[in-house]
């Protein structure tokens, strides 16, 4: 659905491209502050304890050593992610939870003094029972994490849509299984790090390695008191967030707490080890699944129960868990579903939210089982999928609104590309070839705290010269390259090309932006950047029509030039009056139609600064039931993949060689930016399927907190890709644009068990698929 | 992080860099590539005084062919031996083609690999099956020994803390003679192996019957390991797959895996008897070629 655009569905090249690829672009760790001095945070070595005492003075008395801080220094505030479930504290008051709990922190005129503070700092502990597993944090007895959660339970979810019981009664076939996934890491490139320091105005400004720049601003200052506007957040170029940077961090907070108190900035940053303890990175899930369907294939039911280890904290688990069943609402046709979610505190790092949230292995275990319902009623599992997949204007049993879905073309682009037909069902023995389906939001309906704020705002000036214009946004550019698609959405709404528009990003001077999560940008932040450039045209040319004593509606502005319907029109006293102004240079405006370069200079001259502004929230979405919001968005992206594998039956090692992907984005802004979106969500979905998994010892320690033990893939690993770009149009869209940066990744792992299931047999139920793992079941197999 | 305080020299000859560990003993450490080292010094396993850099001398550096045997310099990068070349056996270019990836070969050193002495390491494992010699500098001259005896456990050798790794001795290429290398891991590049396995194999003129043949193990004991059994399943019998497959189920039983958060003892007994196998096939399809190519 091409519309007849200028700039959007280019392959325009992106804003931050020159920068990056010279290495001139400026992150966290290479902007330096006047007199900086060095934080290093205290973290428990213990995952469950008591703490007996705290003893500071030795740091203290360290050379070198200016503020030593701990729970007595700092309000005894609660923080954290859903303000319904705030359950976290800068430092551990008289308790830490899990190793890597924040007890202290120190700024010293340098890191090396400032690390050997903090081991001079003394606690000591009485241990508590450490509970590292569900069935042990359940289990009758154990000690509660926290008096307000009692069991350790952190969230329990019953919901039913319809009548599953009822349904199951007339099914013709049920099909049940299981599945077990394993905690990830983010893995993003740049760990996270900050500088804290205060202005002359009082500001306290923080410049954070950050996904939400507000959400960090509102945190920071609940905690230290401050008001909203004496605090300012800074994001710069950031090297990946993937979720876990989507909340305020201890060292956000505790740089703040450090800066004030010492007057001086101060920076704080994680090492590799400390980005595994902090985590917020994908949960370990469990999941049951019980399906019913006619004989013919239609979907009825669906019974889903789900085990969430949540770690320490809440932090974003309350969304997860309520994701981990609402995401199953579609892309099916599914009238009855029933889910009960239960998330669990253990004495590990706290899980969040991580791309594709807590759909990714609810929708793994859904697809394998429709691909052993197919089987089973003797279907090709394509024609299963398309028999009950929804389409535009379809709505969820759990009120979730399809107002565009191209669910058919998705499918039938990877039917093709993949040369399904000739593949399925005739490859080599080790060989084997599978689908799966995915769907994701274009960004939450509801912000995280409860507020009719907007979820972005949006200021474009106009160059007093006319020679351009900037767009100013407090969204995050994170890497997904959303400067680049606003720059694109604000050209084309002003009607001027990509090249004369600049775009200043991440920072709370510039307004509201909820930030890069939930795959909102481009939905969210694209439509307030639409609205503020077509507000700036249309001041541009009311000015211009009153100067040319027209109708406002005869003029148009195009690819830099104003188009005027009609009758022809006198614009020379314009053109005599700006070449009057701008003798001496060389590059006067010529040509039979007035330029946006006359016109925007003309509006400056009769009105002053040219200034738009643009807004968006979401309409009020969704049912009225218990969690009715998570889930909600103003529009849906969909996706559809076949993998193709081999598999060394000797060894049990996948090789995943080839992807066909399909991506349903509405329009995409820029093809390039999709594309890059759909191999980066294969990547990761590759990784997850395959090789990741954090480990702990019987302590609660991390064994493998390295990018050399954690193994995501490299490039080595990555299959051939084959991207297909499906666009629905979107009428909830700017210019009918929707996400792709989650949905992508929905389906690429089941896919990939999908074609594991062709290649051996083998119905997989715990990821990731190492190839002992694999191994062992192909043996058991053997012996059965 | 940050790497701890140190004192750094960089002696211009073997001598001085004796000379100068003899003064400094335990608490100074040599630095090659530096891929383990600094690794370590950032994480505080490793805290020397001094680190004494050995890329000034000359005396480990460069190859030497002569008399049918070849002398590697312990400043060789992974890199350029993965690269091959006339005096590199193919068995050892495949090892340090798999060490880590281009950037971390582009530092590692042969010598490095030789001392740190991981279990699994890609580089040992192929000079240990071609039976190379490590020479070891001292206070009091040179010694040369053999590989097969020289790991005693993980990180641990019989190089005394005065001494430095100067050079590998071994037989040079030639035909008839071949190897293979097998890597498992859960990915195709930056990985330590769970099980990896180095097989040579040097056959007589009929281009049929084992003449000599080694088979190292990785990940399956506190060092690089070979395996008598294997050895003596095959030698003297002909290249075949009957006691290619005596030959895995002797290097099976006589690994020594253990359980770990990388895997089962189990599994990795079981791809010691697949991957000894497939290095084997592997070595004599190399071992074949260079005899036909010859003739």
């Amino acid at each position: 659905m091409s519309g007849n655009f200028e700039v959007i569905g280019s392959r325009a090249p992106r804003k931050d491209a020159p920068n990056k690829s010279t290495g001139k672009a400026r992150y966290i760790e290479d902007i330096k502050f006047p007199g900086e001095l060095a934080g290093a945070l205290l973290q428990s070595p213990q995952a469950h304890a008591k703490i007996k005492r705290i003893d500071i003075s030795r740091a203290q008395a360290l050379p070198g050593v200016v503020a030593v801080i701990t729970a007595q220094d700092v309000p005894d505030v609660k923080y954290g992610v859903s303000p319904a479930r705030y359950d976290e504290t800068l430092f551990a008051v008289d308790r830490v939870r899990y190793v890597g709990d924040e007890i202290a922190a120190v700024a010293a005129e340098d890191l090396a003094t400032a690390q050997r503070a903090v081991e001079f700092i003394e606690v000591e502990y009485e241990p508590l029972p450490v509970l590292l597993t569900v069935e042990q944090a359940t289990a009758e007895g154990a000690p509660w994490l926290h008096e307000q959660f009692p069991d350790n339970v952190c969230a329990q979810v019953e919901q039913e849509f319809g009548d599953v019981e009822a349904a199951f009664a007339g099914c013709d076939l049920i099909q049940e299984g299981s599945f077990f996934s394993k905690r990830q890491d983010g893995a993003f490139i740049e760990p996270n790090q900050c500088v804290a320091l205060m202005d002359s105005d009082g500001v306290l400004n923080l410049h954070s390695s950050t996904q939400v720049p507000h959400y960090v601003q509102r945190t920071l200052a609940m905690v230290t008191g401050l008001n909203m506007s004496k605090v300012r957040v800074v994001k710069p170029y950031v090297g990946g967030g993937f979720g876990p940077k989507a909340s305020a961090t201890p060292i956000d907070l505790a740089a703040g707490f450090l800066a004030m108190k010492t007057g001086r900035p101060v920076r704080m940053a994680y090492t590799r080890e400390q980005v595994f303890l902090f985590s917020r990175a994908r949960h370990g899930f469990t999941h049951h699944m019980k399906i019913g369907v006619k004989k013919d294939g239609t979907l009825m039911a669906l019974d889903h129960r789900a085990t969430l280890d949540g770690g320490a904290y809440s932090s974003f688990g309350i969304a997860t868990v309520y994701y981990a069943g609402s995401l199953l609402g579609g892309p099916y046709k599914l009238p009855n579903m029933r889910y009960h979610g239960l998330r669990v505190f253990t004495n590990k790092p706290a899980c969040g939210a991580q791309r594709g949230h807590g759909g990714v292995i609810a929708r793994a275990l859904f697809e394998q089982q429709m691909d052993v319902i197919a089987e089973r009623l003797g279907m090709d599992p394509i024609e299963l999928r398309l028999k009950n997949m929804m389409e535009t204007g379809d709505v969820t049993c759990n009120d979730l609104a399809m107002s565009s879905l191209g669910m058919r073309e998705c499918i039938e682009a990877v039917k093709n590309g993949s040369g399904w037909d000739q593949k399925k069902g005739k490859l080599p023995k080790g060989k084997g070839i599978g689908m799966a389906c995915g769907f994701f939001v274009s960004g939450a309906g509801y912000p995280i705290y409860r507020s009719e704020t907007y979820h972005c705002t949006i200021m474009i000036k106009a160059d007093e010269d006319g020679g351009g214009i900037v767009v100013y946004t407090a969204s995050a550019e994170i890497g997904q390259g959303s400067e680049t698609t606003m720059a694109m959405i604000a050209a084309e709404a002003v009607g001027i090309p990509y090249e004369q528009v600049r775009v200043k990003s991440g920072d709370t001077d510039f307004g509201i932006d909820l930030g890069a999560y939930s795959s909102r940008t481009t939905l969210m932040t694209g439509h307030a950047t639409k609205e503020a450039g077509e507000n700036l045209k249309a001041m541009i040319l009311e000015t211009l029509a009153q100067e040319l004593e027209i109708d406002q509606s005869r003029l148009d502005i195009k690819n830099g030039l104003i188009k005027i319907s009609g009758d022809p029109v006198d614009f020379s006293a314009i053109r005599i009056g700006y070449i009057k102004e701008h003798r001496g240079w060389q590059d006067q405006p010529s040509g039979d139609e007035l330029t946006f370069r006359e016109a925007a200079r003309l509006a400056y001259l009769r009105r002053g600064t040219l200034v738009s502004t643009g807004k968006y929230k979401p309409p009020v979405l969704g049912g009225k039931y218990k969690g009715a919001a998570v889930g909600t968005s103003p529009a849906y992206g969909c996706s559809a993949q076949v993998a193709e594998v081999s598999v060394d039956f000797e060894t049990g090692q996948i090789k995943v060689e080839r992807i066909t992907d399909a991506h349903d984005c509405g329009q995409a802004v820029n093809l390039t930016s999709v594309e890059a979106q759909m191999q980066g969500s294969v990547s990761m979905g590759l990784g997850e399927a395959l090789f990741e998994e954090v480990k702990f010892d019987g302590q609660g320690r991390i064994l493998n907190p390295s990018l050399g033990e954690y193994h995501i893939p490299t490039v080595m690993d990555m299959p051939e890709t084959k991207c297909i770009v499906v666009e629905s149009g979107e009428p909830n869209g700017p210019f009918g644009a929707k996400e792709v940066g989650e949905g992508a990744i929905m389906p690429t792992i089941p896919a990939i068990l999908n074609a594991v299931r062709n290649a051996t047999g083998l119905v997989l139920d715990e990821t990731p698929l190492t190839p002992e793992r694999v191994y062992l079941a192909i043996k058991k197999q053997k012996g059965a | 992080m940050l790497l701890p305080s140190f004192d750094y020299y960089r002696p211009q000859s073997l001598p001085e860099a004796l000379s100068l560990l003899g003064e400094m003993g335990e608490d100074a450490r040599p630095l090659a590539g530096g891929t383990d080292l600094l690794v370590n010094l950032k994480l505080k396993k490793l805290a020397p005084k001094v680190l004494l850099d050995l890329g000034g001398l000359e005396e480990l550096k460069g190859n030497r062919a002569d008399d049918g045997l070849v002398s590697l310099g312990a400043l060789d990068t992974a890199s350029r031996l993965a690269s091959g070349g006339p005096e590199v056996p193919g068995l050892l270019a495949m090892g340090a083609g798999a060490l880590g990836s281009p950037q971390v070969r582009n530092r590692a050193t042969l010598g490095g690999n030789l001392v740190t002495a991981r279990p699994a390491a890609d580089i040992c494992l192929p000079l240990l099956a071609l039976g190379a010699k490590a020479v070891l500098a001292g206070p009091n001259g040179e010694r040369e020994v053999a590989l097969d005896g020289y790991f005693k456990g993980p990180g641990y050798t019989v190089k005394e803390a005065g001494e430095i790794l100067t050079r590998v001795i071994l037989d040079a290429p030639r035909p008839g003679v071949g190897g293979g290398y097998q890597k498992l891991g859960l990915r195709q590049a930056m990985e330590i192996a769970l099980v990896n396995v180095a097989a040579h194999l040097e056959l007589e003129d009929d281009g049929k019957t084992v003449a000599l043949a080694r088979v190292a193990l990785g990940a399956v004991a506190p060092f690089p390991m070979l395996s008598p059994g294997a050895a003596s399943a095959l030698i003297g019998k002909p290249a075949q797959e009957t006691c290619f497959s005596e030959a895995a189920e002797a290097a099976a039983a006589e690994a020594r895996p253990i359980d770990d958060h990388r895997g089962s003892a189990a599994y990795r007994r079981d791809m010691v008897r697949t991957l000894t196998l497939r290095a084997l096939r592997q070595a004599l399809s190399q071992a074949q070629g260079n005899q036909e190519a010859q003739a």
